[in-house]
C-alpha cells in the first residue's frame, strides 16, 4: 500500500452542496478553467492561457452541406433550405454558428445557395468549397461569395500518392498559384490543410503556411488567407506531451505563434475515426483556434465530424451563457432529419430519441424525487425534451410512476405517486413474469393502458389537446 | 366488525397467497412480497380502510405488526372508525 500523502477531513453537512455554480441546471454544466496549461514544445515550456477562452471570440462553423453530404445521398434543395433555416435559429443573433459551406459545381448546388441566401439570415454566412483549381474561382465569383475553402492537401500520402506531384516544391507552387488566383478574383481563400495530422510539419506544412502569410501581407486584410487544419483521418491527439504531427496543441502553436496565423484565421476540422472528434475540437479552441468546424449530428465522411450540437453545448459550457443560441432548434432539426430518413441512434447525445431516457427503476426513483439526480441539465428548457423512462421489467413502480406523470404532463403536487399506478405497474411486471416478454414496452402500449387505468386523467389531460 | 389486525392479515394472506401470518413477519423477507406487491398492498389497505397513506411512510413499514399500528394511527388521524 502506498504511503499516505495527505489526510482529508470529512466536511460534515446537514444540507446538500449541489455545486450549483458549476451545475446550474438551467444551463449545461459549466467548464470553468483556471490559469494556464503548459506544453513542452521544442524542449521549452510554452504557456497557453485557457482562462482567456471565456472572452476569446471562439465560434463554430458548419460543413453539413459539404462534408456532411459526402456521407449520404444528396439532400434535395428544399431539405437544405429547411436545414439552413434551422441552423440560423441555432446560431442566434450573435452568429455563434458563423459560417456554412456549399458545393458550387452543379446547377442544384448553386440554386440551393441562392435559395438559402434569399432567406435573408445574417448567419451562418455562406461560403464555398472548391478544388485547388484556378478555373474554379469563376464559380465562386459568379456565386458572389466572399470566401471559399480550397483543398491544399499537405501529407506526403496526398502530395505524392494521391495528387502525383513530383516534388513538394511543385505541389506548394501549384497551391500558391491557386491562392494567387483567389486574391486576383477578390475571394478570400481558406486553405484546407488536408491530412495535416499525418504530414511533415517542419518540412512542408510550416514552409507552406509561411508562404501563405507572406502572400497575405500583399492583399487587404479581408482577403488574407485563412487556414483550416484538417484532421482528415482522425489522427489528432489532445494529450499534452503528444508528438507532432498528431499533437493538436503543438500544431496550433506552430501555426499560430511561429507562422503568425492569427487565431481568427485558424480553424479545426476533425474526424471521428478514433472517437476523439468532439474533445479534439474543444482542444483546438483552448489552444488558439477560434473556429471549430462541425456537422449536424456529426454526419460526415466515414465516422463523421465534430457534432455541431456537441460544440454548441461545449460553447455554452465554456462561455457560461447561451449567447443567444436557440438550443431547442437542435431538437427540431433532429426531428426533421429523422423525418427525411437520416437515422440518429437512439442513445445519441442531445438528439437521440432516448438520450435522456432511463431504464433502471432505481434511476427512475431518483428522477421522481429530483430530476436533477439523473438528468444532465434542464433538457425540457434547453431541448424541449423532459427526461423520460423506458418501461421494462427493471423499471419498477418508480419508473412507471415517472412515465405516467410525464405522459400526462403532471407537475409538483399534481404528480401521481406510485401507489396510484399499482395496476399499471402490475400489468408491466406480469408482461415479463407471466407472459414471458423479452422486449421493452412501447409508448403506444403504455398509452393504451394509461387510458384504461387512468380514465379521469385521460379525460382531463389528453382529450383537451385533441 | 373485524379488528385492524384481522383485516390486515386477511388482505396480506389474499394478496401474497400465504396461509399463516404472524405479527412479526416481514412483508419482504418472510412473506416474499416484491416491490410491486408492496405498493399493491398499500393500495389495498387504503381501499379497505377508506384512508390515504403517505407513500414514503407506508412503504417504509417492514412488518405486519408495524402495518397494523401504522394503519390504526392513520385511521385515528383521518377520523375513520375501527375496531380495536
Amino acid at each position: 500500500m502506498s504511503k499516505v500523502k495527505k489526510k482529508h477531513r470529512l466536511v460534515d453537512a446537514k444540507a446538500p452542496n449541489l455545486l450549483e455554480d458549476i451545475f446550474p441546471y438551467d444551463l449545461p454544466p459549466l467548464i470553468r478553467l483556471q490559469g494556464s496549461a503548459v506544453e513542452h514544445i521544442d524542449g521549452k515550456p510554452v504557456e497557453f492561457d485557457f482562462e482567456a477562452v471565456k472572452d476569446r471570440p471562439i465560434l463554430i462553423t458548419d460543413t453539413t452541406f459539404r462534408d456532411g453530404q459526402q456521407a449520404r445521398p444528396p439532400y434535395t434543395i428544399e431539405q437544405m433550405v429547411r436545414i439552413y433555416d434551422l441552423l440560423s435559429r441555432i446560431s442566434g443573433p450573435n452568429g455563434v454558428v458563423r459560417q456554412t459551406e456549399f458545393f458550387l459545381y452543379t446547377k442544384n448546388d448553386r440554386e440551393t445557395l441562392d435559395r438559402c441566401r434569399a432567406l435573408g439570415h445574417d448567419y451562418p454566412e455562406c461560403t464555398g468549397w472548391i478544388r485547388a483549381v484556378k478555373g474554379d474561382f469563376r464559380l465562386v465569383k459568379e456565386a458572389g461569395l466572399k470566401e471559399t475553402g480550397m483543398l491544399t492537401s499537405c501529407s506526403d500520402y496526398h502530395i505524392f500518392q494521391k495528387l502525383k506531384f513530383r516534388t513538394r516544391k511543385e505541389c506548394m507552387d501549384s497551391y500558391c498559384e491557386v491562392v494567387e488566383a483567389a486574391f486576383e478574383a477578390g475571394v478570400r481563400p481558406r486553405c484546407h490543410l488536408e491530412d495535416v495530422t499525418r504530414a511533415d510539419i517542419e518540412g512542408f506544412v510550416l514552409p507552406f503556411v509561411d508562404r501563405l502569410m507572406e502572400m497575405s501581407e500583399q492583399v487587404p486584410e479581408e482577403l488574407s488567407a485563412k487556414v483550416r487544419l484538417c484532421d482528415t483521418m482522425g489522427f489528432g491527439v489532445s494529450y499534452p506531451g503528444a508528438e507532432l504531427p498528431r499533437s493538436i496543441p503543438k500544431l496550433i502553436y506552430k501555426l499560430n505563434r511561429e507562422c503568425g496565423v492569427p487565431s481568427d484565421r485558424l480553424e479545426w476540422h476533425g474526424h471521428n475515426d478514433f472517437h476523439k472528434v468532439h474533445v479534439n475540437g474543444g482542444t483546438a479552441w483552448l489552444y488558439g483556434c477560434d473556429f471549430v468546424n462541425t456537422t449536424l449530428f456529426g454526419f460526415g465522411e466515414r465516422t463523421g465530424n465534430p457534432p455541431l450540437e456537441g460544440a454548441i453545448f461545449e460553447y455554452i459550457a465554456l462561455k457560461g451563457d447561451t449567447c443567444g443560441i436557440d438550443t431547442c432548434a437542435i431538437s427540431e432539426l433532429a426531428d426533421y432529419m429523422r423525418s427525411i430518413g437520416l437515422p440518429i441512434p437512439e442513445n445519441y447525445p442531445f438528439a437521440g430519441r432516448a438520450f435522456n431516457t432511463t431504464r433502471a427503476g432505481i434511476h427512475a426513483g431518483g428522477l421522481r424525487q429530483d430530476e436533477r439526480i439523473y438528468n444532465i441539465f434542464d433538457t425540457a428548457k434547453l431541448l424541449s425534451r423532459p427526461p423520460r423512462v423506458a418501461i421494462t421489467d427493471k423499471s419498477g413502480a418508480d419508473g412507471v410512476a415517472h412515465w405516467v406523470n410525464e405522459f400526462f404532463g403532471l407537475r409538483g403536487d399534481d404528480r401521481i405517486n406510485k401507489i396510484r399506478v399499482h395496476k399499471l405497474a402490475r400489468w408491466v411486471i406480469d408482461q415479463y413474469d407471466v407472459e414471458g416478454r423479452l422486449t421493452a414496452i412501447s409508448d403506444q402500449e403504455l398509452e393504451a393502458k394509461a387510458k384504461e387505468f387512468f380514465p379521469d386523467y385521460w379525460d382531463k389531460y389528453k382529450t383537451k389537446v385533441k | 366488525m373485524a379488528t385492524v389486525e384481522e383485516r390486515v392479515k386477511a388482505i396480506t394472506a389474499r394478496k401474497l397467497g400465504v396461509d399463516e401470518i404472524k405479527m412479526e413477519d416481514s412483508f419482504t423477507a418472510d412473506l416474499g412480497a416484491e416491490s410491486v406487491d408492496s405498493i399493491e398492498l398499500v393500495a389495498m389497505f387504503e381501499e379497505e380502510f377508506g384512508i390515504e397513506m403517505d407513500e414514503d411512510a407506508a412503504l417504509a413499514v417492514q412488518t405486519v405488526g408495524d402495518a397494523v399500528k401504522f394503519i390504526a394511527e392513520v385511521c385515528r388521524q383521518q377520523g375513520v372508525e375501527i375496531e380495536s
